[in-house]
């Protein structure tokens, strides 16, 4: 599987990509030539330079640094409400499916009605109810993301379920529980996998998109979408302070995407695009 | 037929319902207070107290959510605590714009989506198609908020090939007002300066907004219809001898259409989504900036109108899109 | 009863308007153009002059604030603008100067009724609405005391400033209009209270069949029936406020500019594009770089004017540490001005004091430079060590003089940092952060202070007098001394000694009080070269007006 993996060249590159931006995030105190909150106001706005690589904003801070510990909030974010959202919604997934009857259209029913918003409208409003910070933002697009693993991996189970394997699991016996966490539970990885790392980038775009409207992560947390609204007004007088974070967060989600792509293609060849 | 069409509405009605409750939970979980906040900073007590009691704040959550329903089943969305308007009239002001910049970017996403991902499609593996797959997978990762704020500098600022911010020129009074699409409202009046205002001005936004979906579309396009190249009969149909056009036009593209068409009834809430973002930047005076604006202040009678109206409309896009789908296409009444 | 199904139904009908229109997607002349949807527009070019772009003013600012355009209503600097240029008070600040002038009243006496003030207005006889009509005393009386009964967020004015009732406002005839006010109330504090809009007049007769049954404030949302030179086209609501010439003014020429276009754009960048762009004529608001960036551009020109509003920081004085009064002096000291100066890239000017620049009792004294051993040695006087963490509560978006209050924020942050002293930015809304200042919760936090009339007092009491209720309550700072002189100085009469009584407040204040006075900001406008006339003037009701304007 992994050797199918390699011979997809552009997923291959995501993945590059992606390992990269992991490291930077792991590794950002040991690159940074700054400490990214570390202020220098008399040398604001500064233009990319041997001193700071990518300029200074406005307080002086290094763009840089910035950008780099940028990549941990970002990875983490989509990290943390992957799990969160995938950890709901394949539980909601994986009960409705199996045991199914007016639970499994109870539920689905409640994932309809968190369908039917616009998923920025709705984390804009939870949000904004709970407060903006970083943490609530999380907790707003987790609360939107999550119906999307719910319905895949309904499906999923709804098919398995029929399946000899399981009919013959359960003719001798075997409990529910058991049943859930031993056979269905390991058939549904392969999607979920795929589902998630489309995720990632989706959820990154959605967090920094609240960030920039002001519902997501505070200044002076040096998070992309941040640094992008921050720097909006000199957008015509100093260009890098926006152009950059902007570069990151593409390079970031298209790896996610190709790597989702060339997962797709390898775990579920039906669905090869 | 009916009963599917029944069937769906009947579904729809529970959805509205369940967003209903959706938001109004939402309204209580917020913590400061709105009517201190509405009245600013110089208000008194005594005219807090009354406005609060004006808004029916004093009562239990449930007596509140039931005058809210009961209001709600005639039409009222109650009043915004910011605009003090009934947030009906305030969503009549902004929608349209909504609906305009939405559709345009539709459009863009259609016009440029399906043709990119037939060609992509038709030319698998030669530079044509890596570069609608590049083009697909940057649309599919830039932040739009920067790419607006970019086409802005470049176009408007520094070219000034195209308007700027905001739905006409600052000197171009509005259109008799119709159906509040002035580009629509122009046409129907005949009023061409204008038509050509609203147009221009749509431009931009519409690009921004309708960047992400022409990037999935792409995708979805190419991918359906290589899917569809690849079946026995499209291969049994050339053997035949039919020409290569004919058989993309009638066969190929025809059965690669149903998939396409249910993504472009999804995009529809991403486009909504979007518009909250592309709103902003190009100043353009729709719910989403109403949106924002009413949570930056706490106004959740606003908020909860916005999330209700856009919570009706995509579903409601996405039934008719089944339903039209069903009518194409009877197997799926089936499911 | 009829009126009301009538009305479910016209919003039921508006509902399905709104999702028919999504279905009916673009392309569907199946509506009719028949139905008037939205109230019939009016061809409401005044004779005369036909409209060219080059009789036309393109105004751009952030008007997000604007909710209404009722006199008796606008307390927002976005609806404050139009309506100070349709409506017109009795007496005026001078574009300027800061001199009260006579506007519909020709002159005033303030007379000793023995336990009260008499104050007398002789309405100018030329004075007419746009309709033609004159401005007569019942209007004036009708106008008040609509604005009272209103109540809305700017009505204290005249209730608890000038502390007017409907009994003391009089008609003596057509054109003498007579106020009693306590002898606790400053005859000249009351009369600059009565420029502001909120005592705007409107005329009787035009207004009072469209009252309906909100006093007609939604109905003059649409309408306009003022006195002043211009009268209102329409509102088109989150974009633009469209004002005529009126025709007809009697306080002079008619304005030279036929029409002024008031269009909202909150985006800075925005604003700066349009004026490169020539779209607007005048923008309002640029941040330092915007302006610096301009400041080349031969087509542009820039005006800067001081604005009246203070930021400040302050403190709860009691809650710990600043319960301590070397905590208060010692973060005056720690913090560095010349950086907030540096972020405010020339617009803003240091004033540590808490009577803004170009008003009466200005003192001029900015004692504080960054200090940070003296700092270090006053917080440990106070028992605060290394270490201490401090929440620091901050308002979300940019601040007066186009610089974010978090970058504000920061540089204090940095600052404290240096003697050990965490300080915990909370970014809040601001509205939500008034509502939590209001409540005294907030221990420390970063804000500014506009004052609402022009006059010392408009600071004075709400920065140093407790019991009024307002800042000096909300950081919790109870100061007998600080009381007694405030209110001194409020009702002194003689000038002299009361620049005196004021120069006297603000050194205290700068010594024991609980704010750390930071700026004064300016406000940027950006012109097209050949627009003529504009003058900011900060303290004046409206700050700009457009009958002075030419190209």
């Amino acid at each position: 599987m992994l050797r199918r993996f390699a011979k997809e060249k552009t997923a291959v590159f995501g993945l590059a990509v992606i390992v990269f931006f992991a490291l930077v995030a792991v590794f950002a105190p040991l690159l940074t030539p700054y400490d990214p909150l570390a202020q220098d106001i008399p040398n604001g706005l500064a233009p990319p330079s041997a001193e700071h690589w990518l300029g200074t904003d406005k307080l002086g801070r290094d763009i840089f640094s910035r950008m780099l510990y940028g990549a941990r909030i970002s990875l983490g974010a989509g990290l943390g409400v992957v799990l969160m959202a995938g950890l709901v919604g394949t539980s909601v997934g994986i009960v409705a499916g199996y045991v199914g009857g007016w639970l499994d259209e109870a539920l689905m029913r409640i994932t309809d009605i968190f369908f039917a918003f616009p998923s920025l409208i709705l984390a804009m409003a939870i949000a904004g109810a709970l407060g903006p910070s970083l943490q609530n933002a999380l907790i707003a697009v987790s609360v939107v993301t999550w119906p999307v693993y719910a319905r895949l991996i309904r499906g999923q189970v709804i098919v398995l379920r029929d399946r000899e394997f399981v009919q013959a699991a359960r003719a001798v016996g075997v409990g529910h529980t058991q049943i859930l966490f031993r056979h269905l539970f390991p058939n549904t990885l392969s999607p979920l996998l795929v589902q998630a790392s489309f995720e990632m980038g989706t959820v990154i775009l959605a967090v920094a998109g609240l960030s920039f409207i002001g519902f997501g992560a505070q200044p002076p947390i040096p998070e992309w979408g941040v640094m992008i609204s921050e720097g909006r007004n000199y957008i015509t007088t100093h260009w890098w302070l926006t152009f950059f974070p902007a570069m990151a967060m593409l390079f970031a989600v298209a790896g996610f995407n190709l790597v989702g792509d060339g997962l797709r293609d390898v775990l579920d060849p039906r669905l090869r695009r | 037929m009916t009963a599917f069409i029944l069937r769906r509405l009947g579904g729809l009605v529970f959805v509205i319902f369940g967003v209903s409750l959706l938001t109004f939970f939402l309204a209580q979980l917020v913590p400061a207070d709105p009517v201190a906040a509405a009245l600013g900073s110089n208000a008194r007590d005594a005219q807090i107290e009354a406005y609060r009691l004006q808004l029916g704040l004093d009562q239990p959550v449930a007596v509140q959510y039931g005058i809210y329903m009961s209001r709600l089943v005639r039409g009222d969305l109650g009043n915004s605590i910011r605009t003090r308007r009934a947030v009906i009239d305030d969503l009549r002001d902004y929608l349209p714009a909504t609906i305009e910049l939405t559709m345009a970017a539709m459009i863009v996403t259609i016009l440029l989506g399906i043709p990119l991902g037939i060609i992509a499609a038709l030319n698998r593996n030669t530079w044509i198609d890596a570069g609608a797959r590049i083009l697909a997978l940057i649309g599919g990762a830039m932040p739009i908020f920067y790419v607006g704020l970019v086409l802005l500098g470049v176009f408007y600022r520094q070219l000034q090939w195209l308007p700027g911010p905001g739905r006409l020129d600052s000197t171009v009074p509005p259109p008799a007002h119709i159906t509040g699409l002035y580009t629509v409202d122009a046409l129907l009046t005949g009023n061409w300066p204008v038509l050509a205002n609203a147009s221009a001005h749509l431009v931009l936004p519409a690009i921004t907004l309708g960047l992400f979906s022409t990037a999935v579309l792409l995708r979805m396009t190419r991918s359906s219809m290589l899917e569809m190249l690849g079946q026995d009969y499209v291969r049994t149909a050339k053997a035949k001898g039919l020409s290569e056009r004919l058989v993309i036009g009638r066969h190929v593209f025809k059965n690669a259409l149903p998939p396409i068409l249910t993504i472009i009834g999804i995009l529809f809430g991403s486009l909504l989504s979007g518009a909250v973002l592309t709103e902003t930047i190009f100043n353009w005076p729709g719910i989403g900036r109403y949106a924002t604006t009413s949570v930056t202040t706490l106004d959740y009678p606003a908020v909860m109108g916005v999330a209700l109206v856009a919570a009706v409309i995509y579903p409601l896009v996405n039934t008719l899109v089944d339903i039209g789908y069903s009518v194409i296409d009877p197997r799926v009444r089936a499911n | 009863m009829t009126q009301k199904r009538s009305s479910t139904l016209w919003r039921w009908t508006a509902l399905l308007v709104l999702v028919a229109m999504v279905l009916s997607a673009c392309a569907a002349p199946a509506a009719a153009p028949s139905a008037p949807a939205a109230g019939g527009e009016e061809a409401a070019a005044p004779a005369g002059d036909e409209i060219t772009r080059d009789n036309t003013l393109v105004f751009a600012a952030d008007m997000t604030d604007i909710i209404t355009l009722d006199p008796a209503v606008a307390y927002e600097f976005g609806g404050i603008l139009p309506v100070g240029n349709m409506y017109e008070t009795l007496a005026s600040f001078d574009p300027g100067n800061p001199e009260i002038v006579p506007l519909l009243a020709e002159s005033w006496d303030i007379a000793d009724a023995g336990d009260m003030w008499t104050m007398t207005f002789k309405l100018n006889p030329a004075a007419t609405f746009s309709s033609g009509n004159p401005v007569t005393a019942d209007d004036v009386v009708f106008s008040w005391n609509r604005a009272m009964e209103i109540n809305k967020s700017p009505a204290w004015l005249l209730i608890d400033v000038c502390q007017m009732t409907k009994e003391t406002i009089v008609a003596v005839d057509a054109g003498t209009v007579e106020l009693k006010i306590p002898k606790a109330v400053s005859p000249n504090v009351c009369l600059a209270v009565l420029t502001f809009t909120v005592a705007a007049v409107v005329e009787q007769a035009a207004l009072e069949p469209n009252m309906g049954d909100d006093m007609g404030e939604s109905w003059l949302n649409d309408n306009s029936v003022g006195s002043g030179p211009y009268v209102l086209n329409g509102w088109e609501r989150s974009s633009t406020v469209t004002l005529d010439a009126n025709p007809a003014y009697w306080g002079g020429t008619a304005p030279a500019m036929k029409r002024v276009i008031l269009q909202n754009m909150p985006e800075s960048a925005n604003r700066q594009a349009a004026i490169e762009t020539g779209d607007a004529d005048i923008v309002q608001e640029l941040g330092p770089e915007q302006a610096a960036a301009l400041e080349g551009n031969p087509d542009v020109s820039l005006v800067k004017g001081l604005s009246t509003l203070l930021a400040y920081a302050s403190v709860n004085a009691t809650m710990p540490p600043f319960d301590n009064a070397d905590a208060r002096q010692a973060l005056r000291y720690a913090i560095n001005y010349d950086n907030i100066i540096t972020l405010l890239g020339g617009n803003g000017e240091l004033v540590q004091e808490i009577i803004p620049i170009g008003f009466a009792g200005h003192v001029g004294n900015n004692p504080f430079t960054q200090d940070l051993e003296k700092a270090k040695e006053l917080f440990a006087n106070a028992g605060v060590t290394e270490g201490a963490v401090i929440p620091f509560t901050v308002a979300t978006g940019t601040g007066p003089g186009g610089v974010d209050w978090a970058t504000i924020a920061a540089s204090i942050q940095a600052d404290l940092a240096q003697i050990g002293i965490t300080l915990d930015i909370q970014l809040l809304q601001q509205s939500e952060l008034l509502t939590k200042y209001r409540a005294q919760e907030l221990p420390m936090l970063l804000m500014n202070w506009g004052p609402d009339y022009t006059d010392p007092d408009a600071n004075g009491t709400p920065f140093a007098n407790y019991e009024a209720n307002s800042l000096a309550w909300r950081n919790s700072w109870n100061d007998p001394q600080a009381i007694e002189l405030s209110k001194q100085a409020a009702v002194e009469l003689d000038p002299a000694t009361r620049i005196e009584l004021y120069a006297q407040l603000v050194e205290y204040m700068q010594n024991n009080g609980p704010f750390a006075m930071l700026y004064q900001p300016s406000r940027v406008y950006a012109l097209r070269n050949n627009v003529q006339g504009f003058i900011y003037d900060p303290g004046d009701t409206p700050n700009v007006s457009f009958a002075l304007i030419s190209k």
